[in-house]
């Protein structure tokens, strides 16, 4: 099977000495959902931008579907679709005219390209506004027209930029169901930028991290997080707490850790779901009732955390104008 | 004071956009050295033909006067020619502003004292040219009348007969082309590179060029709908001035066809000036700005308002490559004279191989990419 998309030694520096995008080498498979997470300024956008050829690299090459992004761009672009980060509909037209006229910019034949707007407006539920303006929109019907559009063309990969970004948490879901959704049903390989976990860990079949232009980590969510080591954690509230008890859960093997306070416990594991059946026998055993059960499991965000470290992004100066200054909007 | 703080705001912001600044000082300025020489100069080399069929004593003493204005003041240029019907085409054509024909029994008339008349030819749709030029010739006639002469022969008695070459023009009238090239600058304000430069403002240009779509595609298509929109101003504006001012197109269908042609080549011409100039903004206070700017100085100086022979060198010599003066010039031509192709060939030549420049600047100029 041939690689959607593959990557190689890419680099996109910015005068006069910023890596934007430091020797990135990685391939997504056909048909995978591959996220790329990092922090703000981490060359996401700059790495989307290049493999959508709207910016040109530095150094090193790319391959889409085999296309070559700097010797062809057109046919790269003819096989990607886009959705950008920041909300590109034209809010002056309505969805149906959005779509109808991206139709046209990829010369999809008349009559194909109203069945294949019919289809779409449907599958993202804007069937009853497809003829109202965009303006009139919430962010949610906005964003769900942007993915519509992206697919207009049947695209082979479709790029999302932090596509629910801003959106409350329904409208998040529903774009995620109709990510999931689209990608049964057309045989779509998607590559999207988040910095939401819950998205990625959702979504993705595999994660790759940037941090300072570089990937510090790819692989599946589920093999990322086991593989940054640590425990998962069960915390109890019990009715009264015996020193028997916590001497037989301390020579018990899987507990790595106990940390005791008043009539709680935090017991650090090495897998919760495996330790629950067996602590409950044990506090059973010793007639101890437990008020208060929560597990928390390894998360995405601990994974990011370890390899992003908890610093906050500083980023680079940004260029203003000096001469009409910080006129224009940065995206969100 | 709350209202302190609202106003300290404003203040700090106006500080940080230098050329708001900038413009605001140095505009005014500008405006006032373009505008100022734009109207009420003195005009000068004003083209006149001569026709002398006389060839007599009086005649030859009528274009001397003439061109001793030649010489000092330099208000007129004068022309020489000896076929009328030739002068005459020159001045309907727009290349002369009059033409005096000076009848073959001038001198003999004038010895003989019956009624000496010489003629003067006017381009009438230009109304301060040619007031200008009958007070010169006017004044030329009285100095012959108050020279020392035999007592019998009475130059006192030379007749001008001013002959407008076409239908009387007020002042607004003329105005009228001015107007709908103005309209034609507005429409190429709005449209065309101003709507990508809001595309890059509002961050949506971003999806279009993720697209299979060529520069060429972009450029072309942006500017087109810029064109079509400008030209259905500009005949919005026309219909408009006709209804206010009561005059109606002069020529036949020709003349209409040549006028359309005139508006889509100087309106496609502007539009792609505007695209290699504002191609790469991305703020639409930098239209509004160049915009502003640009409109005062190719506007004034097109001789919409005032005739360019009243300008100064400088800005005699930006009139050459100003294609709004060529766009006036035709436009007056075709609305108050109904001419042909002839009359307006040299401007449209200048506007097409303006047109083709600049389309071919702005296609290569747009950048595809961040």
């Amino acid at each position: 099977m041939g690689y959607a998309v593959e990557v190689q030694n890419l680099i996109k520096k910015f005068p006069p000495s910023t890596f934007a995008v430091n020797d990135v080498r990685f391939a997504v498979e056909e048909g995978e959902i591959f996220g790329l997470l990092g922090p703000n300024g981490a060359g996401k956008t700059t790495l989307i931008r290049m493999l959508t050829c709207l910016m040109k690299p530095t150094q090193g090459s790319a391959k889409i579907k085999g296309y070559d992004i700097k010797r062809d761009p057109d046919s790269v672009r003819r096989n990607i679709g886009v959705v950008s980060q920041s909300m590109t509909t034209d809010m002056d037209l309505t969805a149906w005219e959005n779509l109808d006229i991206y139709g046209k910019y990829y010369e999809i034949p008349k009559r194909e390209r109203l069945e294949r707007i019919r289809y779409l407006i449907d599958i993202v539920g804007l069937k009853e506004r497809a003829h109202d303006l965009v303006a009139t929109y919430s962010g949610g019907m906005r964003r769900r027209l942007e993915v519509a559009r992206g697919l207009i063309h049947r695209p082979y990969l479709l790029f999302l930029d932090e596509p629910t970004i801003g959106l409350d948490p329904q409208s998040r879901r529903v774009i995620w169901d109709l990510l999931q959704k689209i990608r049964s049903e057309a045989k779509l390989t998607i590559f999207i930028t988040t910095h939401y976990m819950e998205e990625a860990d959702i979504l993705c079949d595999r994660i790759a991290i940037i941090d300072y232009g570089k990937i510090i980590a790819l692989d599946s969510p589920a093999n990322l997080k086991r593989n940054i080591g640590g425990y998962d954690i069960i915390e109890v509230s019990l009715s009264e707490l015996k020193v028997d008890i916590l001497a037989k859960l301390k020579s018990m093997e899987f507990i790595k850790n106990i940390v005791e306070k008043d009539l709680s416990l935090r017991i650090y594991v090495e897998n919760a779901a495996k330790a629950m059946p067996i602590l409950i026998d044990e506090f059973k055993k010793f007639n101890i009732s437990i008020l208060y059960l929560a597990i928390h499991e390894q998360s995405l965000e601990d994974v990011f955390i370890h390899y992003t470290g908890k610093s906050i992004r500083e980023g680079e100066p940004q260029k203003v104008s000096f001469l009409i200054g910080a006129g224009v909007p940065r995206r969100i | 004071m709350r209202a302190f703080a609202v106003m300290e705001r404003d203040l700090r912001r106006f500080t940080r956009n230098p050329i708001l600044m900038l413009a605001s000082v140095l505009l005014p300025m500008i405006y006032l050295v373009i505008i100022g020489n734009s109207f009420q100069g003195q005009l000068k080399n004003l083209p006149i033909v001569v026709v002398d069929q006389d060839n007599g004593p009086y005649s030859r003493r009528v274009i001397e006067l003439l061109q001793a204005m030649q010489e000092g003041p330099r208000m007129i240029k004068i022309v020489r020619l000896n076929d009328q019907k030739e002068a005459l085409d020159l001045v309907k054509n727009g290349f002369c502003k009059a033409a005096l024909i000076i009848p073959p029994d001038f001198s003999e008339d004038i010895v003989k004292d019956t009624n000496p008349e010489i003629g003067l030819f006017l381009d009438n749709t230009d109304v301060i040219s040619s007031n200008g030029l009958s007070n010169i010739v006017s004044q030329s006639i009285l100095f012959l009348k108050s020279e020392y002469l035999p007592i019998r022969q009475s130059p006192s008695k030379v007749q001008i007969r001013f002959v407008e070459l076409f239908k009387k023009i007020d002042y607004d009238a003329s105005l009228v082309p001015g107007a709908i090239v103005m309209a034609i600058f507005m429409g190429t304000m709005i449209t065309g590179a101003f709507n990508l430069v809001m595309d890059k403002f509002l961050g949506i240009h971003e999806s279009y060029l993720s697209t299979p779509l060529t520069k060429r595609d972009i450029v072309i298509g942006t500017i087109v709908s810029g064109v079509f929109i400008t030209t259905l101003m500009s005949f919005i504006v026309l219909i408009g001035s006709m209804l206010l001012t009561g005059i109606r197109l002069e020529g036949g269908f020709v003349s209409f066809a040549l006028l359309v042609f005139t508006i889509i080549l100087s309106a496609l011409g502007l539009l792609s000036m505007m695209f290699i100039i504002m191609g790469r903004a991305n703020h639409p206070r930098v239209v509004g700005l160049i915009g502003g700017f640009l409109n005062v100085i190719f506007f004034f100086p097109s001789g919409a308002v005032y005739p360019i022979e009243s300008f100064p060198g400088w800005l005699k010599a930006f009139a050459k490559v100003n294609p709004e003066v060529y766009a006036v010039h035709a436009i007056k031509a075709l609305i108050f004279k109904g001419a042909d192709i002839v009359a307006i060939k040299n401007d449209l030549i200048f506007l097409c191989l303006f047109t083709v420049i600049m389309l071919v600047i702005a296609t290569w100029t747009f950048k595809r990419t961040f």
